[in-house]
């Protein structure tokens, strides 16, 4: 993993929030809008995006279509399916869980 | 899950375009980078790009690998480097897939065969609850015979026991409706016999029981075939009426394609006995096939018990005639589980076929076995180095696994081949009889389960060196590998008891396939006492209204006889009935006038023939004593007939039987003997019940049985066409059926054993191939093994004989283990085989010695190659060898 200080998982959250706010967009807009609210998630290897995507289109979350870029280039444009809105909710269910949880742990008595 | 693997799946085959896409959406990645950050001012945006981005080729790989192809593209290396080892050695590849081939082929084939003739025919329901009712007379020596009514009607009454009982018998018809009149083989049944076999009709119904009454009975159910045939499987053919016999039927109903029993029956039509059928007199009228349903709680040990009952009734009966008869005759009820029954002559010929494809399974994979460490003990180095190298104990195992792979695929692929192709020629060779209703289609668990055993040894065999050098450790197997020395020993010892294994299995293969070749050389020169060269015979039918007289009757058999003998190249005529190896004899008790018979004598018993006068000139049987028939006996003169010399000597063994008269029960004439002629083996060749006969004259008298034979004398090419035109002229309506040599019926009768035999023999050789094959790999290896030490001896001066003989004798050794061994196991196989052997010794030295040589010769010839190639190591570079 090239990022071991960010959690396993980070990053494809992170994707399918991107994409639930505003799809389609192609990888160069994911990174970017990534990067505006998280430096670090993409600081070592932006490239780590692309893997990311796989698995997330493994699992049948998100969808890719290709289109035209406004410089007129070829791109694929990833769109959030359904099953990926899913995920997204039970994912961030479970990390308000899991940080509300730490947070009352943390709280001084 | 489901979907996320297909996701996968589909992807697998758009792979180079995913690889494409996937790059150039990087690409477009960088570009935009870098377009941001030459906006910025970046000296080299290019490469800042290319550095926020990472290492773009293991960013790919790790892209790819999370559609799971890593381990699909190693397997698929895997396999094309084990396509490649095949291709290298095209020698190991072809024996190993052929073996696999015809050990897996051959044992589908058979197994497939003897499944739907021995376990599951078609077309009935619970096959393993039907029974066979049978009926035997110990002391006439009758084991088995057809029930009589009264007794058929003691059975179908017993529900407690037979949730079904049906009696069945043939009705030879005509079918009248077509220009030309056709013959029809139907059955007369009762009304459960569907429910017997538990079949359903395909359309309409089977019969009622109001319509199995004599008068109610014109209704018949057609056959699939009969369906297709005569009406164009036509489904408006229900409620419309056939001439049969020139009698209407109604058709009611029409059966499955799978509903086929009895076997190759048209059509049924209802028994209808009359009440008087079964009247307590006509106990002893055997003439019915009795098929019964068990209950499902009744076992057939339980069902025989209460056959024993019902004859045990019989015995003590208030009806003293039928208690008398049954006592005197030892006669009894039986049952059979109807699959024995109509599995027949062939079930142990069957059983011996299994045995012997067993056999070469176990060659099969002996020698499968023996080929895999031969090959990879050769490449016990190549395992050793890549070890070494690093290669993982599991890369190791797959490589290995995907050599057995490939072989297992390619053989598999080619015994499906093998067991179709064999299956089907064995139900084109086979005797027709024993193969009707059989279809050609493979078990696919047999298929699997010889599969597995040979890919089991395939895998045990080859794996075995992996699991040395991964075990091990590399150093050793380099080590090793190196000099070959003993642990290739100790592999060469296993493969020589496997060599000396398989020798011992062919030889017994060998040996009984000689014995049963010798028991069939032994048949065929039986003495049948007639002569079928140049015989033609032919049957048909007469319909009973037509010629209701003995006048009438020989009114068209002289007619069609003088017709016969008017043709050219024809030398004898006759028409008969109890023709030699054709169906429909007929036998019965016969009273000797002045003679009476004594309550504790046997009733004595007879084969009846009924024939013209030229049968025994048509047939070759020689006349003995006395006159024969002549063509002025007639209905008016005398009542006159003929035995033959074991009836002679049965019942008149030191007085002259010419002259005496007998009455035989089917009716009240008496009959005076007017010679003694030559004893004829009536079907079985290997088993003539030696029962003598009464001939009849035909002229003398009505026929009894629904069919006559029609039986020429000549040059074969004349024959059928002759008999064709004879009885075309007497009577147009008569249509002919089974018209055959009879050269050909009897050897028909034999063609279950000659189809066995056959087999066995072509089993037996492939035993011989595989081991000498088997053989072959071993003693090539050794020499290969010993290239060093030959050359060593060569060049200290020992002769080429020496090391000639040194080599073929180390075969020589191996086969004649096998040899001893087998010599053993034939002993047992021999004593096994003797009831299916005629006139067999309990051994047969001859056959065990020829084939013993004949394994010994294959041997020789198998070690002969490697040791030329010994000869021919030249002693320097031997020893510079390894």
């Amino acid at each position: 993993m090239p990022n071991e200080a960010i959690p396993p998982g980070t990053l494809d959250l992170l994707i399918l929030q991107t994409l639930a706010r505003a799809h389609p967009l192609h990888g160069f807009q994911i990174a970017e809008a990534i990067e505006h609210r998280s430096e670090d998630v993409l600081r070592v290897e932006e490239g780590s995006l692309y893997p990311a995507l796989q698995r997330l289109l493994v699992n049948g979350w998100i969808a890719g279509d290709w289109g035209k870029t406004e410089g007129n280039r070829r791109a694929r444009y990833y769109r959030l399916k359904p099953a990926g809105r899913k995920q997204l909710e039970r994912e961030l269910f479970h990390y308000r869980r899991v940080s509300e949880a730490i947070g009352k742990i943390l709280q001084p008595a | 899950m489901v979907q996320r693997f297909f996701r996968r799946f589909i992807h697998l085959f758009h792979r180079e375009r995913f690889d494409r896409e996937l790059q150039e959406e990087m690409r477009l990645h960088r570009d935009l980078r870098a377009a941001k950050l030459r906006e910025r001012g970046e000296p080299d945006p290019q490469a800042a790009s290319q550095r926020r981005f990472g290492n773009t080729l293991r960013l790919q790989e790790e892209s790819r690998e999370t559609w799971g192809w890593r381990f699909l593209d190693e397997i698929a290396q895997d396999l094309r480097y084990a396509g490649r080892q095949c291709r290298k050695n095209p020698l190991f590849t072809l024996i190993a897939v052929a073996t696999l081939a015809l050990g897996i082929g051959a044992n589908t084939a058979i197994f497939s065969l003897v499944e739907q003739i021995l376990l599951k025919p078609a077309g009935i329901d619970h096959p393993e609850r039907l029974v066979e009712i049978r009926e035997r007379a110990d002391r006439l020596n009758i084991k088995s015979m057809t029930l009589s009514p009264p007794n058929f009607a003691d059975a179908r009454d017993s529900r407690q026991v037979f949730e079904h009982t049906a009696a069945e018998r043939a009705a030879g018809l005509n079918y009248s409706a077509a220009q030309a009149p056709q013959w029809i083989s139907g059955s007369a049944v009762s009304v459960e016999w569907f429910d017997v076999f538990g079949a359903k009709p395909l359309i309409g119904r089977t019969f009622l029981a109001e319509e199995d009454r004599p008068g109610a009975n014109r209704v018949v159910v057609l056959s699939h075939s009969a369906w297709v045939k005569l009406f164009g499987a036509d489904p408006a053919v229900l409620g419309r009426t056939m001439e049969l016999s020139d009698e209407p039927y109604k058709i009611v109903g029409v059966m499955g394609l799978a509903f086929d029993w009895p076997r190759q029956t048209d059509l049924w039509v209802p028994l209808a006995l009359p009440a008087a059928a079964f009247s307590p007199n006509n106990r002893f009228n055997e003439n019915l096939t009795v098929v019964a349903r068990r209950k499902a709680e009744v076992s057939f040990p339980q069902a025989a018990a209460w056959l024993k009952v019902l004859s045990d009734h019989v015995w003590n009966s208030g009806y003293a005639p039928a208690a008398r008869m049954a006592k005197n005759t030892g006669w009894g009820m039986f049952g059979i589980p109807f699959i024995d029954f109509t599995a027949g002559d062939n079930r142990r010929p069957l059983l011996v076929l299994l045995g012997a494809v067993g056999m070469l399974l176990l060659i099969a994979c002996s020698n499968i076995a023996g080929l895999m460490l031969a090959k990879t003990s050769a490449r016990a180095l190549e395992m050793g180095i890549r070890a070494a190298l690093g290669a993982g104990r599991g890369r190791l195992w797959r490589q290995i696994l995907s050599e057995c792979t490939i072989l297992a695929a390619a053989g598999g692929a080619a015994a499906v081949g093998v067991a179709f192709g064999g299956l089907n020629l064995m139900l084109r060779t086979a005797p027709e009889k024993a193969v009707t209703g059989i279809e050609a289609h493979l078990d696919p668990y047999v298929l699997l389960f010889t599969a597995a055993a040979a890919i089991v040894a395939l895998v045990l065999f080859g794996a075995a060196p992996a699991w040395q050098a991964s075990n091990a450790g590399a150093e050793a197997a380099l080590k090793d590998a190196g000099r070959a020395s003993t642990p290739g020993r100790a592999r060469l010892r296993l493969r020589s008891a496997l060599v000396a294994a398989e020798a011992g299995l062919a030889l017994i293969l060998l040996v009984a396939a000689g014995s049963f070749l010798r028991s069939f050389a032994r048949l065929q020169a039986v003495n049948p006492g007639f002569d079928p060269r140049g015989v033609t015979t032919a049957m048909f039918s007469l319909p009973v209204k037509q010629y209701s007289s003995a006048e009438k009757q020989a009114l068209f058999f002289r007619a069609a006889l003088e017709r016969l003998a008017k043709t050219t190249g024809i030398t004898a005529a006759a028409i008969a009935v109890g023709v030699p190896f054709t169906p429909y004899g007929d036998a019965g008790a016969f009273m000797i006038q002045d003679r009476p018979q004594s309550p504790s004598e046997p009733v004595r018993q007879s084969e009846r023939r009924y024939v013209t006068p030229g049968y025994f000139k048509a047939l070759s049987i020689p006349l003995l004593r006395g006159r024969a028939f002549a063509e002025t006996d007639e209905a008016q003169s005398e009542l006159v007939a003929l035995i033959d010399e074991n009836l002679a000597r049965q019942y008149w063994p030191n007085e002259n039987p010419l002259g005496q008269r007998i009455r035989p029960t089917f009716g009240q004439d008496f009959y005076t003997v007017i010679g003694i002629v030559g004893h004829v083996i009536g079907s079985d060749l290997a088993a003539d019940s030696g029962k003598g006969s009464i001939y009849f004259n035909l002229l003398q008298m009505k026929i009894a049985t629904p069919v006559a034979w029609i039986v020429a004398k000549g040059a074969p090419a004349s024959l059928a066409p002759a008999i064709r035109a004879a009885v075309h002229d007497a009577d147009p309506t008569q249509p002919l059926r089974n018209l055959k040599s009879l050269d050909r019926s009897v050897s028909d009768s034999l063609a279950p054993r000659a189809f066995a035999m056959w087999l066995l023999g072509l089993f037996a050789v492939l035993a011989l191939l595989m081991s000498a094959l088997g053989l072959y790999g071993v003693i090539g290896y050794s020499v290969a093994q010993r290239t060093r030490e030959i050359g060593i001896r060569i060049a200290m001066g020992a002769s080429r004989r020496s090391v000639l003989i040194s080599i073929l004798a180390q075969g020589l050794r191996l086969t004649g283990l096998g040899v001893a061994a087998g010599f053993a196991g034939s002993l047992l196989v021999q004593r096994a085989l003797r009831s299916q052997l005629f006139e067999a010794p309990a051994f047969d030295p001859f056959a065990f010695v020829v084939m013993a040589a004949a394994l010994l010769a294959a041997s020789l010839a198998a070690s002969y190659a490697p040791a030329i190639r010994a000869l021919r190591i030249d002693p320097l570079s031997a020893l510079r060898y390894q």
